[in-house]
């Protein structure tokens, strides 16, 4: 009997690690563009959504099989992410804070519904790169799916770590973030810095795409849940670091269930489904309040 | 000054010149000698979008019935606005619809909640509220307090208590776990199974809600495994119904699968099947009253060849395998019926009194007995559907057609 | 021009304004009266919005949510809880209730206000976000109060004012629509004129000092925290009598009425309006009054291709025509209508000057 109980909680705890490597996912791709251009974005889910279609028809409409879909989306996602930025970003990038937030919110909602007239509203299917096997460890089940989609996570802080850490790219990139004027002075191209970090940011959310619609479904809504979520994550984590949104994610996603689970033995009997949402956003008003730094951030002088 | 509040005029002109529709002679506003102006509200953008397609499905019926020369020698004019699924969008919609266009009859506004805000008003203007496009019971339940209001779906607590009579008459003892969308439409289907069960040696023993908020149902999926139901009820809707699939399938869980009629296409059974590989969508349970788009059964049934040649041609780029084209067609089709009818001069007194006394067996886009029935006492007007297994790609039905009677 | 004269300019103007709204509805008909009630009651919550965001420089993506306590608080008030199992009988008069929901409002968002202090840019429009997006999930966590999903009916109940039947006040006959568009607009004249009066005086340059540099605001002497959490208190009153209006427009409520959606129309109504102005604003709501309608081709329809009106009927089509609107708007007017305004007097004053030169 305990053992089942057992069992069944760290099924929870399962279940819980992989919702949070969707989150990590998008968190990861929100991290990149605040890093690299100091921009929240709100579009982050819809861009990822976009590429996920992408994908989807590449295979299902055009023809092609998985893996030449899936490089063909992350590059037409990172083409993407430099236009979106060259067009739309770049006219407002000098004005206030609000014109960028209606912007990337423009872009939230042409893109929802750009998918949705495109494609129709009905879900669709999007396979896993990594099949449909499970593996029972101790009468807890794992799926290979969500094995890959956190280590695709963890992979992803690794190469960032390496780019941010040892190449020219990484060290203008951090420039341009930390102070536009002066990167431009010794010689950084800043608008192109900036397309990048648009860029790598689309093609992360293509990867959070690619991999969250073989769970979730594929639908023009997907991401917009997600990506509150992942907001939270990216917040608890420090908005400013990739394994930070990682732990953020996982940290969140095991959390939400761990309430959910306990609610039905009595502790935390407040908690139901509907606070769920409430829950995560929590997270993020005390974090801010508590700690903006999140687990990971360092500290930022606030400039005058 | 003028400057200022000539943009403000202009709009205010612009805004006003809406065309007026002229009545024949003692028809009601709506009415002319050529046309007969229909309106509704749809989810066009918002988190139920994809049901938008059941406005776009009634819209290409009514274009192929105009086309051959309308209905009672009038033709249909449908508007559609959208309301992005927020009630105080479909008030303000529809109270444009009534007031300024002057449509003969608010049509097939989705939703529970959106029919429930506009319910109060469209009865005291006496204006038909016709063929709401929502299962909740009270609109056939409620007909003697709202004489302007008709469902047409069969309800959700009918559906509900079907699958439970059927658990009941076909397990023993069957431990039943359900997942359930957090709201009246999950609710009611909810309720109605455990009626169902009753006095069975069957019972529910675990409900997990779901948000439509939620990403994912992975955890709840866990906890109904866990609770040691052998059955499992999914009242939820596509997205949601292809998930529960999917999490079932990784747990390794094998129950009886229960799938309400929301998200029981081919389509999404298709989708939920993950290429074949999911194998826990095998002997599914449901139940509909549609013909299914996918099925090769109707392949050379004229009803669905009419469907497939009017959604090509009226409603170009349409995915015809999404049923809810289909069911715009179907009520589409029994509101032509209506419209025939009413002669020379239409009133909304007389569009009512037909729509409360319908016989009509023949909808060519709904299951063969499938009837659509009102009368004294009955203000239901589909009650039937037919329980079908999924099995090896395809659903199979069985067992005859259920017809509820209580709801 | 004097400060003298740009007073009385500003005077006759708002007069005019009051005759022109007055008289409005008995050149538009009916019903276009009850869609123009809808301009005022976002004018209400813009005139507020501004005063937090576009005077004192703190961007809120929540005001929808503060909406939604204000349309809560009217709607119990009205129709009671009881039916739900809450502890309100309700029964209150419509109009009597709104003082009450921007009351209610105004006090959380001075609870609000004061946690916000710490957060600026783009953390406080995440943090205000959060609150949009929480409201309609928590709202139905508490369904004693609110109802829950279903929500709380009140066409036809006593409490509310004109449903069918015409209003007899003061000796006049207001048809039900009508109604609702001077009551709408009679309250937000009172709020445009109080909202001005704040402005003009000392916390409005307090607010302006805050937003331009919060360091030079403190070194001469003004609070942050007083004037922040006052912006929020006040701004957070405005949307709720806005949303109490709202409610008793509508005659319903559920969580569904309040959606991110409607925080973000908000926001970007006072960007549309020019932020840091008011007379700008009233195009901000017709704006986000009418969008939804012309994103789909409804009034715009003999103005436009068959074509493209068949297009925006698509599903998806009116949020694919908004977006680009949204992000074209922002190209185009960067400091929205009351920019334009401003700049157009910029340089009819400027020209004058360099004739007088």
């Amino acid at each position: 009997m305990i053992v089942a109980a057992f069992s069944d909680f760290m099924q929870q705890v399962v279940s819980g690690l992989a919702s949070g490597g969707i989150y990590a996912l998008l968190a990861l791709a929100l991290v990149i563009i605040h890093r690299s251009t100091g921009v929240i974005n709100f579009a982050q889910g819809e861009m990822a959504t976009f590429s996920a279609y992408i994908a989807w028809t590449l295979t299902v409409n055009h023809g092609l099989s998985y893996w030449p879909a899936f490089v063909a989306c992350l590059a037409i996602s990172f083409g993407g992410g430099v236009g979106i930025h060259r067009v739309v970003i770049r006219p407002v990038e000098r004005g206030s804070v609000l014109r960028i937030v209606i912007v990337t919110i423009g872009l939230l909602v042409g893109i929802n519904g750009f998918v949705i007239w495109e494609w129709g509203g009905e879900p669709q299917q999007l396979r896993s790169p990594f099949g449909t096997e499970t593996y029972d460890v101790g009468g807890v089940i794992v799926a290979a799916h969500d094995i890959g989609t956190i280590a695709v996570a963890l992979g992803i802080v690794l190469l960032l770590w390496l780019l941010f850490r040892f190449t020219k790219v990484g060290l203008a990139l951090r420039a341009v973030a930390v102070n536009p004027d002066e990167a431009r002075l010794v010689g950084v191209r800043v608008t192109w810095m900036l397309a990048l970090g648009w860029g790598l940011a689309a093609t992360l959310g293509a990867v959070a795409g690619m991999l969250t619609a073989p769970t979730v479904g594929l639908d023009p809504q997907m991401m917009q849940a997600v990506l509150i979520y992942a907001f939270a994550a990216a917040v608890l984590g420090g908005i400013d670091s990739p394994i930070g949104a990682v732990v953020g994610g996982l940290l969140l996603g095991v959390l939400l269930n761990m309430l959910s689970y306990l609610s039905q033995y009595g502790a935390f009997d407040w908690f139901t489904e509907e606070l769920r949402l409430p829950a995560a956003l929590l997270i993020i008003l005390v974090v801010l309040l508590v700690k903006p730094t999140g687990i990971f951030g360092r500290p930022e002088v606030k400039r005058v | 000054m003028r400057r200022r509040f000539a943009p403000i005029a202009a709009l205010a002109t612009a805004l006003c010149a809406i065309p007026v529709a002229l009545a024949g002679s003692g028809a009601d506003p709506g009415v002319s000698s050529t046309t007969i102006l229909i309106g509704g509200t749809s989810p066009l953008t918002g988190p139920a979008a994809s049901y938008a397609t059941v406005a776009r499905g009634a819209q290409a019926y009514f274009d192929f019935i105009n086309a051959k020369g309308g209905a009672a020698k009038r033709k249909i004019e449908y508007r559609v606005v959208d309301d992005a699924y927020n009630p105080a969008q479909t008030v303000q919609a529809v109270r444009r619809l009534v007031e300024q266009d002057n449509v003969f009859a608010v049509f097939n506004t989705l939703g529970t909640e959106a029919n429930l805000a506009i319910r109060d008003y469209l009865n005291q203007v006496k204006v038909p509220q016709l063929f709401v496009a929502s299962g909740a019971t009270t609109w056939g339940r409620d007909a003697a307090k709202y004489p302007w209001t008709i469902g047409f779906q069969p309800s959700y607590a009918a559906e509900g208590l079907v699958y439970g009579q059927y658990i009941a008459k076909t397990q023993k003892k069957a431990k039943v776990g359900v997942l359930f969308q957090n709201d009246d439409y999950g609710k009611d289907l909810l309720a109605s199974l455990k009626s169902g069960l009753s006095r069975s040696g069957s019972k529910v023993v675990a409900a997990e809600p779901y948000q439509v908020t939620s990403p994912d149902v992975g955890s709840q999926i866990g906890k109904l495994k866990a609770s040691g139901a052998n059955v499992l009820a999914i009242f939820a809707t596509p997205t949601f119904a292809i998930q529960a699939y999917v999490f079932a399938n990784r747990l390794g869980w094998r129950p009886l699968i229960i799938n309400n009629a929301v998200s029981a296409t081919s389509n999404t059974m298709t989708l939920a099947s993950e290429g074949g590989k999911n194998k826990s969508i095998e002997g599914t349970i449901s139940t509909t009253p549609l013909k299914d788009p996918l099925n090769p059964r109707w392949k050379k049934d004229p009803g669905m060849k009419q469907y497939r040649a009017i959604l090509a041609k009226y409603a170009k780029g349409a995915n015809p395998n999404d049923a809810n084209h289909l069911y715009g067609m179907a009520v589409a089709y029994e509101t032509v019926g209506l419209l025939k009818g009413l002669g020379a001069n239409p009133t909304r007194a007389g569009l009512m009194a037909r729509a409360r006394s319908i016989a009509s067996a023949k909808n060519p886009f709904l299951l063969p007995g499938v009837s659509v029935k009102t009368g004294k006492g009955d203000n239901f007007p589909l009650q039937q559907g037919q329980l079908q297994r999924w099995m090896k790609g395809r659903w199979v039905p069985f067992g005859g057609l259920w017809t509820s009677k209580r709801n | 021009m004097t400060a003298r004269t740009t007073r009385i300019i500003g005077f006759v103007a708002f007069a005019a304004f009051v005759a022109f709204v007055a008289v409005l509805p008995s050149f538009i008909g009916d019903f276009k009266a009850r869609e123009y009630s809808y301009v005022g009651i976002y004018l209400i919550a813009l005139l507020g919005l501004n005063i937090l965001t576009g005077y004192t420089g703190q961007i809120s993506l929540g005001h929808g949510a503060f909406m939604a306590i204000g349309g809560y608080t009217t709607a119990i008030l009205m129709a009671g809880n009881e039916q739900f199992g809450g502890p309100i009988s309700g029964g209150m008069k419509d109009v009597w209730t709104l003082p009450i929901a921007g009351l209610v409002a105004g006090l959380v968002g001075l609870a609000f206000g004061i946690p916000a202090l710490r957060l600026s840019g783009l953390y406080l429009a995440l943090a205000t976000f959060a609150i949009a997006v929480a409201m309609p999930s928590t709202a139905k966590r508490f369904e004693e109060f609110t109802g829950g999903g279903s929500g709380i009916q009140l066409f036809g109940t006593p409490e509310l004012t004109g449903s069918i039947s015409n209003v007899e006040i003061f000796g006049l006959s207001f048809s039900p629509n009508d109604w609702m568009y001077y009551l709408a607009w009679s309250i937000a004249l009172v709020a445009f004129a109080v909202a001005w009066l704040i402005l003009r005086g000392r916390t409005g340059r307090a607010f302006r000092a805050v937003r331009d540099s919060e360091i030079a605001a403190v070194s001469s002497g003004v609070s942050l925290a007083r004037y922040k959490t006052l912006a929020f208190a006040i701004s957070a009153a405005y949307a709720g009598v806005a949303g109490g209006l709202f409610v008793i427009a509508s005659a319903f409520i559920n969580p569904d009425a309040f959606p991110v959606a409607l925080s973000i129309y908000l926001l970007v109504g006072i960007v549309v309006g020019g932020l840091g102005g008011l007379s700008g604003l009233v195009f901000g709501a017709i704006f986000i009054a009418f969008l939804p309608l012309w994103a789909q081709g409804q009034d715009l329809g003999s103005l436009l291709p068959d074509r493209i009106i068949a297009e925006t009927q698509k599903p998806g089509g009116p949020a694919m025509v908004y977006g680009i609107v949204l992000i074209l708007l922002m190209f185009a007017i960067p400091n929205g209508v009351g920019g334009l305004f401003r700049r157009i007097g910029q340089l009819i004053s400027s020209r004058r000057y360099s004739r007088a030169k």
